[in-house]
């Protein structure tokens, strides 16, 4: 009976031990989880402004000015052709600058 | 103490007493041994506790935990991003400082007012100055969303008291580009308007108490920003061309019932709300309806055709005016001959369409019209599209204006949705602004006979096409563009200024097999150099329509064809 109690009582103490190491470990880790989490977050709004930079930087109304600038234009009708047509003008030599 | 021991009475037959089981005792012993069974059997059945609850921990494993509020705790809201078609960025959340101050700690209130008008000059300064010197307080706004550059001005000032939070702003990263259909949000990120206000009603913003930002999906719109920047641009150059005081136009996919582009010009800007409440820049695109003219002469003609009362060669006499009561119509461009239903609509004749819609009927012409949800107001994602304005009555006189375009007034968006149908094979398809998906099934309702489809397409065409007609401005090569001019007078007190009108050009191409229709409308332009003096359609909205299929097309991947092809002529 005697040893039964003290066995009992060690494995109390041992599991109060083992549950102290275990929820400090939980807190240790929780700890580093949000440090991770708030990592990401920063990652993700940083990513998500410059996003918005380049969506900004790349609007048609900023981009158009510096193409005609460069001297480009829209794309016109005659400059769409179909690939068979293409290779037609390689087959029969007609191929000549426009 | 008495020495009095029991007298140990040892029997070979009996076991001693000492070896007795507690429950086998009897007297002091026997309480003295149950106690420490009992405390024995205690500390083994926590023990057994903490050990099955520690196996239950290590097997079940790490168990998530939810706390829940009754009542959300948020000072802003987190909402997804809006992509158009092509997952082009047009709105998006970025975490930004917030200024509040902590009156209890603000040593001298008039000198931070004083400090922080220098650098924010929009500062209500009184305002401020009320709230800084109520001490009982802990926490009030100053300005929220400044820019990191400003907030690290405000911080080398060293003021105590005040303090940075990161908050959620939304942002516009292509400016006034579309900005009649983003809409806007209010301080706290909530929408305001448009698509914003929809991502708040059916998609969700979530309250959040920093800046975390929404982990929800972008919002897809149905917009290709390209073509809505040729759109926006061309509208610009109109509005200046034609001396102007707006332009409105919207390209939709005829299929779908997506709308590509939609801008009305003077635009605003999604990040100043206070725009949208300003008249001159209104949306004239769904925000308001208006009488636009012979455009809808496409739906009197279709009428007469679908019901089988005339074909494209039917001859009518539009050489005497249409006098109804107090009322004379009469056409500009007649020609003083009677014409065909095709030159009818060619020539624009105001007199042949009356006499069309006469010829069909009150009833006949209201069903017509009421299928093709030019009646009834609609919806889109964006908000409530403005309603129709209808006549009271529906008399005689009602009939033929209303054949000719006035006397009743819809959006140009609304009558997009509407044309489309005419020339997509007869289906009639709601507009929308969110991007559908590949495959999936479009809601559509036939209205129309594919017949009398091909032949309204053919016409369109013809007016593009024909020395006659008056879209000839609005051609493109290559890209098979047909399409209705339409002149209205503007309506004021007492009747229509002669010289005040709304020009607009309703096209679709390529016509052989029409995928998009584009309308654009210019507010009262002028006679100018530009348009050689003229104020008509053909001289303002038709070349700008024109100019706008000849940037968008190659965007929308139209191939160019040398010849008008699968046309035959109008039967």
């Amino acid at each position: 009976m005697r040893l039964l109690s003290i066995s009992a009582l060690f494995m109390a103490l041992a599991s109060a031990f083992l549950l102290y190491s275990l929820n400090y470990d939980a807190r240790t880790l929780e700890a580093r989880l949000r440090a991770q989490e708030a990592t990401a977050e920063t990652i993700r709004a940083d990513i998500a402004v410059l996003k918005a930079e380049r969506a900004h930087l790349a609007r048609p109304g900023r981009i158009e000015p510096l193409a005609r600038a460069q001297g480009l234009k829209p794309i016109a009708e005659r400059q769409v052709v179909k690939m068979r047509e293409i290779e037609n003008r390689l087959i029969t030599g007609s191929a000549t600058p426009r | 103490m008495s020495q009095y021991r029991r007298p140990v009475i040892i029997s070979p037959g009996l076991p001693q007493r000492r070896n007795r089981a507690p429950w086998q005792r009897h007297g002091r012993a026997h309480t003295r041994d149950m106690r420490a069974l009992t405390v024995s059997l205690s500390v083994l059945a926590m023990s057994l506790a903490i050990a099955g609850q520690l196996v239950h921990l290590a097997l079940a494993g790490q168990t998530s935990m939810t706390t829940t509020l009754s009542h959300p705790i948020a000072n802003s809201f987190a909402r997804p991003d809006i992509v158009d078609r092509h997952g082009r960025l047009l709105a998006t959340d970025v975490a930004m400082p917030s200024l509040f101050a902590d009156p209890s700690r603000v040593v001298d209130p008039n000198v931070v007012v004083e400090k922080l008008s220098e650098l924010l000059p929009g500062l209500d300064r009184e305002a401020l100055r009320r709230k800084l010197s109520d001490r009982g307080r802990r926490f009030v706004w100053v300005q929220r969303g400044v820019s990191p550059a400003m907030a690290q001005q405000i911080h080398n000032l060293g003021l105590p008291g005040l303090s940075f939070k990161q908050e959620l702003k939304r942002a516009y990263p292509a400016g006034r580009l579309a900005g009649h259909v983003l809409g806007s949000v209010n301080i706290d990120n909530k929408g305001l308007s448009g698509i914003e206000q929809h991502i708040d009603a059916v998609v969700g913003a979530d309250p959040v108490l920093g800046a975390q930002r929404s982990r929800k999906a972008p919002v897809q719109l149905s917009l290709d920003v390209g073509v809505q920047h040729a759109l926006d641009d061309e509208l610009a150059r109109a509005l200046r061309r034609y001396q102007a005081t707006a332009a409105a136009g919207v390209v939709m996919d005829v299929n779908s019932g997506e709308v590509i582009a939609a801008a009305s010009i003077p635009g605003v800007d999604p990040m100043q709300p206070a725009q949208h409440q300003e008249t001159r820049r209104r949306d004239r695109v769904a925000g308001g309806s208006y009488e636009l003219g012979s455009i809808f002469k496409a739906f009197t003609v279709a009428m007469a055709l679908e019901a089988g009362l005339v074909t494209v060669n039917t001859k009518l006499d539009v050489t005497k005016p249409l006098v109804e009561g107090r009322h004379t119509i009469r056409d500009g461009h007649g020609g003083g001959r009677p014409l065909s239903v095709a030159e009818v609509f060619t020539h624009s004749s105001n007199v042949g369409a009356g006499l069309l819609a006469l010829a069909a009927g009150p009833k006949r012409q209201k069903l017509f019209l009421d299928n093709f949800r030019l009646l009834t107001p609609i919806k889109t994602e964006a908000g409530r599209v403005a309603a129709p304005q209808l006549p009271e009555q529906w008399q005689r006189i009602e009939q033929i204006t209303i054949a000719y375009g006035h006397g009743m007034a819809v959006s140009p968006l609304q009558f997009a949705a509407a044309y489309s149908a005419l020339v997509n094979g007869g289906s009639y398809v709601a507009p929308t602004f969110l991007r559908r998906v590949a495959g999936e099934s479009v809601p559509r309702q036939r209205v129309l006979s594919h017949a009398t489809s091909r032949k309204m397409r053919t016409l369109m065409r013809l007016n593009v096409t024909d020395r006659a007609g008056t879209g000839g401005r609005a051609d493109v090569p290559g890209y098979r563009v047909g399409g209705k001019t339409g002149t209205a007078e503007v309506a004021s007190v007492g009747g229509y200024k002669k010289k005040t009108v709304i020009s607009s050009f309703s096209a679709a191409f390529p016509m052989d097999e029409p995928r998009y229709v584009v309308l654009v409308s210019v507010f009262e332009p002028k006679g100018n150099r530009n348009s050689g003096g003229a104020i008509t359609a053909s001289r303002n909205a038709a070349p700008t329509t024109g100019r706008v299929i000849r940037r968008i097309a190659p965007l929308l991947n139209v191939m160019p064809a040398g010849t008008v092809t699968a046309l035959s002529a109008p039967r």
